[in-house]
């Protein structure tokens, strides 16, 4: 390696949304470079689900974003060699009282007046969608255009296209420093050397802040651990995404539909079920802020097992094989910060996607390269700006 | 006197000529072990092994009224019954079958001889269980009577599910599963390093090898080689990855049960 490198764009992050920006840019024939301090997707995005999900974005912007971001996908899954098992599946999102039935009701008008399609089902509408429920589900709502991905396919595969086009990854690099002058982004000082670099985009995820305080801004990105249990593979017999109404709460901070149970909502409980394609059902998930503890917990192990019990009581008789936890970039509003910064030119943010970086990579790839390369985006990407929370 | 016996010459001669009218039992015994239990089966005292036990049965074709018992009880599996009244050139053979697979009458079905080569195909004419807690059946073939002395026992699992193929060639080593649990075969692993992973902990989560039920009790040190050999480290310099809980497979209804 040179003791000095240069590139037009560097991306610190290898996680998916790194990798996302990295390969718009290079389809734009933008020189660039990805330094990564572990590995591609050794963070939350090789942690994670796999939801494309519509209906859990809040109206307005935010659902949007993730409107445009999952048109993307299907051209995506063509374009990358890997195969990223993009699935156009549905999901469900379940009630569990009448309450939160209303709740549900009233989230799906406002998203059906945005023009995203949704239709709420009794019980007897979801036999058609799922085998057997809890007896606690009262019904819920459906939306078709939720979809599937494997994550960590989608992330390899996006750097691996990248790459193909010109962009040079390099692992085990973490940044030190970045160097400003004139109010302008010169150079990033990282552990393997120093790159010359007029354009640096943050997509670094739990290690966002690290990298404001480098330019002295403050980047209010916390990490939110997040557990998921794994069960054996099976024949295919959960089609659609399954959520519970309190993973809305606990994401969105929505106060009717938080969980009861005060444990639960100490371990931000929500339940989360998918079938991977390789068969393995993904039951989640907590919202902890524990700092950068990335360990499974024996309570939140045994919670999300009772609390999927309660949704689909058939998984009984499932072997748990594996467990883990990975760390949302945790924005204060839940929201990514994308965008410049006031006073540094050349520096990019694409980062605090929470619970929601998988969904918006594509549209958040796009936009960050349409601002790195033209100054300006095609969809206004203003209500996700840094200077919202001041 | 028959002319011509197909195969073993004047060793069945007795048995061969009794059988044009109707079953009876050919003894190929040839050890001198210490076994009757063909004599003590034989209710009409054709079987006789005698006071030494490990002297060769004598058979009297005679005596035998080919009900098959000598056939089920034999742990050798070394008495069948042959039956020539047909005339036509066939034979009915008759032979124990101890394999899991129950046959079922009327299917064609693999004859072979006593080292299991295929012989030819033959039809099965009945099957029947002489019960007594014994599994052995008699499956009783239709055979050419030029092979029926060859015929030692019926393949049938192999007619019915892979019919005669042949395998000529091993799959290469690449195709191999390096991860069963995963059914992550060995080049899947290599294409995967030549992207340039650098840790043995990234390599699990592309490859998915060690993310199964094992975790890689199995495939852990399968894959710290090839990442080894790809990036020419030594094993201690990979370590190794962490098992995730739970370390065995529990089932979801005993974990969200009451034992938190
Ligand atoms: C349990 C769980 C379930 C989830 N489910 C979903 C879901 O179903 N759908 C969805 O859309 N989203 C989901 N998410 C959220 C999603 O995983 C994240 O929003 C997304 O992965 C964030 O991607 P990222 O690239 O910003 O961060 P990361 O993937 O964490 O990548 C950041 C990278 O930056 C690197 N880095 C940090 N600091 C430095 C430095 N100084 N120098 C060099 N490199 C550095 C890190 O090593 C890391 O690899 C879930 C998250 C969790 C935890
Ligand atoms: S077939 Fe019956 S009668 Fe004949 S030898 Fe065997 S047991 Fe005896
Ligand atoms: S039972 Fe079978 S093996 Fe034993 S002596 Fe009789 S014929 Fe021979």
């Amino acid at each position: 390696m040179p003791e000095v490198m240069s590139s037009e764009v560097v991306v610190i992050g290898g996680g998916v949304i790194g990798a996302a920006v990295a390969y718009y840019l290079s389809r734009e024939g933008a020189e660039v470079m990805i330094v990564e301090e572990d590995d591609l997707a050794a963070g939350a995005s090789g942690a994670c689900d796999g939801f494309i999900s519509l209906q859990t974005k809040t109206p307005g912007p935010h659902l949007r974003l993730a409107m445009e971001s999952a048109q993307l996908f299907p051209a995506l899954a063509e374009d990358l060699e890997v195969d990223i098992e993009y699935r156009r599946c549905g999901g469900l999102l379940l009630a569990t009282s009448q309450d939160q039935m209303k709740e549900l009701r009233a989230r799906a008008k406002a998203l059906k007046a945005e023009g995203l399609e949704v239709e709420v089902l009794t019980v007897s509408d979801l036999k058609e969608l799922l085998p057997e429920v809890g007896k606690e589900v009262k019904g819920g709502s459906y939306c078709p255009l939720d979809a599937q991905v494997n994550p960590i396919s989608l992330t390899l595969g996006l750097a691996q296209k990248a790459q193909e086009m010109g962009a040079t990854i390099i692992r085990g690099c973490k940044v030190e420093n970045i160097v400003v002058t004139n109010n302008r982004v010169r150079e990033v000082h990282t552990t393997v050397g120093n790159i010359h670099s007029r354009r640096v985009v943050c997509a670094a995820g739990v290690g966002s802040n690290q990298i404001g305080k480098m330019i002295i801004v403050d980047v209010p990105v916390l990490p939110q651990r997040g557990q998921i249990l794994v069960t054996e593979s099976r024949e295919p017999v959960l089609k659609i995404l399954v959520a519970g109404a309190e993973y809305l709460g606990t994401k969105a901070n929505i106060q009717a539909l938080m969980p009861a149970d005060v444990e639960a909502a100490k371990l931000g409980l929500g339940f989360t079920a998918e079938q991977t394609a390789a068969g393995n059902l993904l039951l989640g998930s907590t919202r902890e802020f524990v700092g950068f503890d990335n360990q499974t917990t024996p309570e939140a192990m045994n919670a999300i097992a009772r609390n999927a019990l309660r949704y689909l009581p058939w998984v009984e008789d499932m072997d748990v094989i594996r467990s883990f936890a990975g760390l949302r970039p945790c924005s204060p509003d839940g929201l990514p910060i994308l965008g410049t910064i006031k006073g540094v030119r050349g520096f990019f943010l694409a980062t605090g996607h929470s619970g929601d970086g998988i969904c918006l990579a594509p549209i958040t790839g796009k936009m960050i390269s349409e601002l790195v390369l033209d100054g300006e985006t095609s969809l206004d990407i203003t209500p996700f700006s840094l200077y919202r929370f001041k | 006197m028959s002319p011509d016996i197909p195969g073993e010459g004047d060793l069945w001669r007795s048995s061969w000529e009794a059988a044009v009218d109707g079953a009876v039992a050919v003894v190929d015994c040839r050890e001198e072990i210490p076994c009757n239990p063909c004599e003590e089966a034989c209710p009409t005292g054709a079987i006789r092994v005698g006071p030494d036990i490990c002297a060769a049965p004598r058979f009297d074709p005679q005596a035998c009224n080919g009900c098959g018992r000598c056939v089920a009880l034999c742990p050798g599996m070394a008495v069948f019954l042959l039956d020539r009244r047909e005339k036509s050139g066939f034979a009915r053979v008759t032979v124990p079958y101890e394999m899991g697979e129950r046959p079922v009458e009327g299917e064609e079905v693999q004859v072979v001889d006593g080292e299991g080569k295929a012989l030819t195909g033959g039809k099965i004419l009945k099957i029947r269980a002489l019960g007594g807690g014994a599994p052995t059946l008699l499956v009783t073939v239709r055979v050419p009577e030029s092979v029926a002395l060859k015929v030692r026992g019926v393949r049938y699992r192999l007619m019915e599910r892979d019919g005669f193929r042949e395998v000529d060639k091993l799959p290469s080593l690449a195709d191999y599963p390096l991860c069963r649990c995963e059914d992550v075969p060995l080049e899947r692993v290599r294409d995967i390093l030549r992207t340039g992973l650098k840790s043995l902990p990234s390599l699990r989560r592309a490859s998915r090898v060690g993310l199964g039920y094992c975790q890689g009790m199995f495939c852990q040190s399968s894959l710290r080689q090839e990442l080894a050999e790809a990036t020419g480290r030594e094993g201690e310099e990979i370590g190794s990855f962490r098992v995730r809980p739970p370390v065995r497979p529990v089932k979801l209804g005993f974990l969200g049960g009451g034992n938190a």
